[in-house]
């Protein structure tokens, strides 16, 4: 796990590597999630609604004999909730397993380590830590995200610190 | 650590159970050869893997214990006391070397020289007597060969014989045992060759799958419900689901014998040190129960043994000065009942005295000397499981028995079982654990709220009370923001599951529509929690929750429904606790020992049924659920009616002729209602289900006697419906003979 978080974090300049990102469209922003933390792709998703769950948490999905929490990447960075279903990136993370609630998955992209820039210092703090920097892609930004900073337990812990 | 270690390590542990075992049987039968046999493979067993496998130190203790062993085999040694207490020390000194093997894959440096001179002490009148050994080695000399027509009969138990008085004897033993030999392991073979081992995380993982399953076979049966040709598939479907799920479920079954054999052992180390004297009778070690919570029910299980001892069974001295038998007993029986285990333990010692109970009740503050004073004994037991009882260690040395008491009950209860207490001043004391047979799979009720399915655990679920439209207003009654309703002349503090889950919204009572009152019963707390919709009951495949979700603490889990919707299952005691439902600790215990005088009185009440517009009465303690279903789902085995439910087939008694008067109408709905008759269900047709109402007795004139069948309910000679006249489902189909009989039970 951590060793495939470390090239989100540091560029190394030594040896350009190529890595797989799975793009994954919210709002206006493409955001991509490494695939090596991907377990499966779950699409048009309604989740059942958790009363007085933490606001971040977008529900429970049904995946594979498992009830899941899902993380509401909305909710997450206060956009207002989507009507309608939403496609869920099943993610593995140290802490198990848990959803991730995005408007639309779009292709994988190989994008390559010669292309990242880490996050710029004008990023608020919130967004600091979810976000590992971006891609330069031809035509826009692919903004990565940190699977690792977005598990729900994490998340729990720091909404009550 | 490779295979190989692990494999003894089980193996060896397993060996050491049997000798623990063993061992506090032959305390009591000093003479059985067969107990010392076993004893002395379990331990040859291990000396020699570990000489293989080179663990030095396990090697010299235990061939330091064969060798004394070998004289106990030879029969030159007595089983005494102290040859006893050697080997139960030899035991714990292997058992010590296993677990740092475990742990550190090494055997550790310990020193073992000073049990090692202790066994080896013990072998020394032995060899004081050597003319014994040379008589004896002659016999175990003879080669078992010869005897070999005689191995198929088991030894008989040896006659106690004083050890070197009867030589004669003692050869003749020597041999017996020598003959045996042979034939046992053979007969072990056969049975490790027939089982095998298999890995919990497995069989946890066949139960998840066969949950899975289980859901989705609701789904799959709701689906084709409607579609003719799918019938006999699903009905097929649904047969092997049952059957799969019955057979995982009894792969995680265990003997209750794996903690009742822990016993023997706690309870002489326990009476040695106590200067008690007790024997322990032991029954139905073979009821199965699955092995989470077996595990669950281990220590609160050891706890009543050892207040059994330390407060229950008096010293022998002051038995036998109160016309007792010095020795106490103290019993442990597992029985399964229905969908339940029961685990008894039982002792006949002093009893609780109830009087100090009382007293330190008081002292403690948890209880006023005013309400202390109208209790009654029954529920003056009931305070010794309030929890801040238990800390009071001065009431344990002179009372009853009182240590952890509420722990045990809370062990318990959190896997969904009960506890209950008899005891009686001077004749002993009664502790009964009523645990549920599985975990994994639970009946629940699916109710709505905030648009939402929520599963209750029918355990908790006393009963439910339907509020219609337009009544909401004046059933439900308020002092200030509290809201109360009146269920049989006493108020019921509510909680509204909308406003306890949706706290910032603006809430109001609906009045325009049905409200329903859950009444809940959680750890002692009543409470009627206020839905707004019922569901079918289910079967729920419980599935643990995120922890982040757990720290909510109104959820115990999330399943999977029929209809493929997550429901989150509520925990009554959690929505008690949120919901500032507590009890002050004398309501506790009143309500207590109510709950247990209207267990003593539900078989007075009854159900008023109305089936072809007579009036019937079906014993309220025995109705299991009501369930409206449209007439379409009674199925017929000749011209039996029965309904299947979930692959389960329910007789259904129709002497009303409820189902001949609806026949022809498709959309008709009837009502059955489930009932426990001895350990099967049976169903009853009727068309109304009326009121429940207390029944009376009635007396045949004349004689005085009380009249079976028929009772007074509501001021109206009523019939009693005899549960048990309804035929069992035949094997083949036949004829029930009893049939008009039944007719006029419930005419």
């Amino acid at each position: 796990m951590s060793t495939a978080a470390v090239p989100l974090n540091r560029k190394d300049k030594s040896a350009v590597t190529l890595v797989e990102m799975c793009s994954v469209r919210l709002g206006q922003t493409l955001f991509g999630v490494p695939i090596t933390h991907i377990l499966e792709i779950v699409g048009s998703a309604r989740p059942q609604p958790v009363p007085l769950a933490p606001p971040f948490v977008g529900g429970l999905v049904h995946y594979r004999g498992d009830v899941l929490t899902t993380v509401s990447l909305r909710q997450l960075l206060g956009l207002p909730p989507k009507d309608g279903p939403q496609d869920i990136l099943v993610l593995e993370s140290s802490g198990g397993c848990f959803g991730l609630l995005v408007d639309s998955v779009g292709e994988v992209l190989t994008v390559s380590s010669a292309d990242h820039e880490p996050n710029p210092s004008i990023l608020d703090q919130r967004r600091r830590t979810l976000f590992a920097g971006a891609y330069k892609l031809k035509d826009s930004l692919l903004v990565m995200l940190d699977p690792e900073q977005l598990e729900p337990m994490r998340l729990g812990a720091a909404q009550a610190a | 650590m490779d295979e190989l270690t692990r494999e003894f390590l089980i193996e060896s542990q397993e060996g050491l159970d049997r000798m623990e075992r063993c061992l506090t049987d032959l305390e009591e039968r000093p003479q059985d050869a067969g107990l010392i046999g076993d004893i002395f493979r379990s331990v040859h067993t291990i000396k020699g893997t570990t000489g293989f496998l080179g663990f030095k130190r396990l090697e010299k203790l235990a061939h330091a214990g064969e060798n004394l062993l070998g004289l106990l085999r030879e029969g030159k040694l007595a089983a005494n006391q102290q040859v006893i207490t050697g080997l139960l020390q030899l035991l714990d000194g292997l058992r010590g070397i296993l677990k740092t093997i475990e742990a550190e894959n090494a055997e550790g440096t310990g020193e073992d020289a000073a049990l090692i001179a202790r066994l080896e002490e013990l072998q020394l009148p032995a060899k004081a007597e050597a003319k014994h050994a040379v008589h004896a080695r002659a016999g175990a000399a003879t080669p078992p060969g010869a005897h070999a027509p005689l191995a198929k009969t088991p030894a008989p138990p040896a006659p106690a014989h004083v050890v070197g008085k009867n030589e004669p004897v003692e050869a003749v033993q020597g041999l017996a045992e020598a003959e045996t030999d042979p034939a046992r392991p053979r007969a072990q073979a056969t049975a490790a060759e027939s089982s095998l081992r298999v890995d919990v995380t497995l069989l946890n993982r066949m139960m998840n799958l066969v949950g899975e399953l289980v859901l989705t076979r609701n789904q799959v049966l709701q689906a084709t419900s409607a579609d003719p040709n799918m019938t006999l598939l699903s009905r097929r479907l649904d047969m092997v689901t049952a059957d799969l799920r019955e057979s995982v479920m009894k792969a995680r079954m265990q003997p209750v014998s794996n903690i009742f054999s822990k016993m023997p052992r706690i309870v002489r180390d326990l009476s040695q040190g106590l200067g008690r004297r007790v024997r322990l009778q032991v029954e139905g070690q073979d009821t199965e129960l699955d092995k989470s919570l077996l595990e669950a029910i281990k220590d609160p299980l050891t706890h009543a043994v050892r207040n059994a001892l330390d407060h229950g069974i008096e010293p022998p001295a002051e038995r036998e000065a109160a016309g007792k038998d010095p020795e106490g007993t103290l019993k442990l029986r597992a029985v399964q009942e229905g969908s339940h285990v029961l685990i008894e333990v039982s002792d006949d010692g002093a009893g609780i005295a109830v009087e100090r109970v009382r007293q330190k009740a008081i002292e403690r503050g948890l209880i006023t000397a005013e309400r202390a004073n109208q209790l009654v004994e029954r529920e003056l037991l009931q305070l010794i499981f309030l929890p801040g009882f238990s800390t009071a260690a001065a009431v344990t040395n002179v009372s009853g028995r009182g240590v952890g008491m509420d722990v045990v009950r809370t062990n318990v209860e959190k896997i969904g079982g009960k506890v209950e207490l008899d005891s009686r001043a001077g004749k002993g004391t009664t502790l009964r654990l009523r645990i549920p047979l599985t975990l994994a799979i639970i009946p629940a009720l699916i109710v709505r709220s905030v648009n939402q399915s929520f599963a209750l655990p029918q355990g908790a679920l006393s009963e439910l009370v339907h509020v219609p439209p337009g009544q909401a207003a004046t059933a439900i009654e308020w002092i200030e923001n509290a809201p109360l309703y009146r269920l049989r002349g006493k108020l019921l503090p509510l909680v509204f599951l909308d406003r306890l889950l949706m706290p910032g919204v603006e809430h109001r009572v609906a009045t325009e529509r049905d409200n329903f009152i859950a009444v809940l019963d959680a750890d002692g707390r009543r409470f009627g929690l206020v839905v707004d919709g019922l569901a079918d009951p289910e079967e729920i495949v419980v599935k643990p929750l995120s922890s982040v979700l757990k720290t909510i603490g109104l959820y115990s889990g999330a399943t999977v429904l029929g209809n493929a919707d997550l429901a989150l299952i509520l925990d009554p005691g959690a929505i008690a606790l949120k919901a500032g439902v507590t009890m002050r600790a004398e309501e506790e215990a009143a309500r207590a020992a109510d709950s247990e005088v209207e267990e003593e009185k539900k078989n007075l009440d009854y159900l008023l049924v109305e089936a072809a517009e007579r009036q019937a009465a079906v014993p309220l303690g025995d109705v299991l659920r009501i369930e409206q279903i449209p007439l379409s789902r009674i199925e017929y085995i000749g011209y039996r009616p029965v309904l299947n439910f979930d692959g389960q087939l329910l007789p259904v008694e129709d002497s009303g002729g409820v189902l001949a008067a609806a026949q022809g109408n498709p959309d008709a709905q009837i009502i059955v209602v489930v009932c426990r008759e001895g350990s099967r269900h049976v169903g009853i047709a009727v068309s109304h289900v009326l009121d429940v109402a207390a029944g009376g007795d009635l007396f045949e004139a004349g004689t005085a006697q009380r009249t079976g069948g028929v009772t007074l309910l509501k001021d109206r000679v009523t019939g009693v419906v005899d549960l048990g006249g309804v035929a069992p489902l035949p094997a083949t189909e036949q004829a029930p003979a009893e049939w008009s009989q039944i007719a006029e039970t419930v005419a």
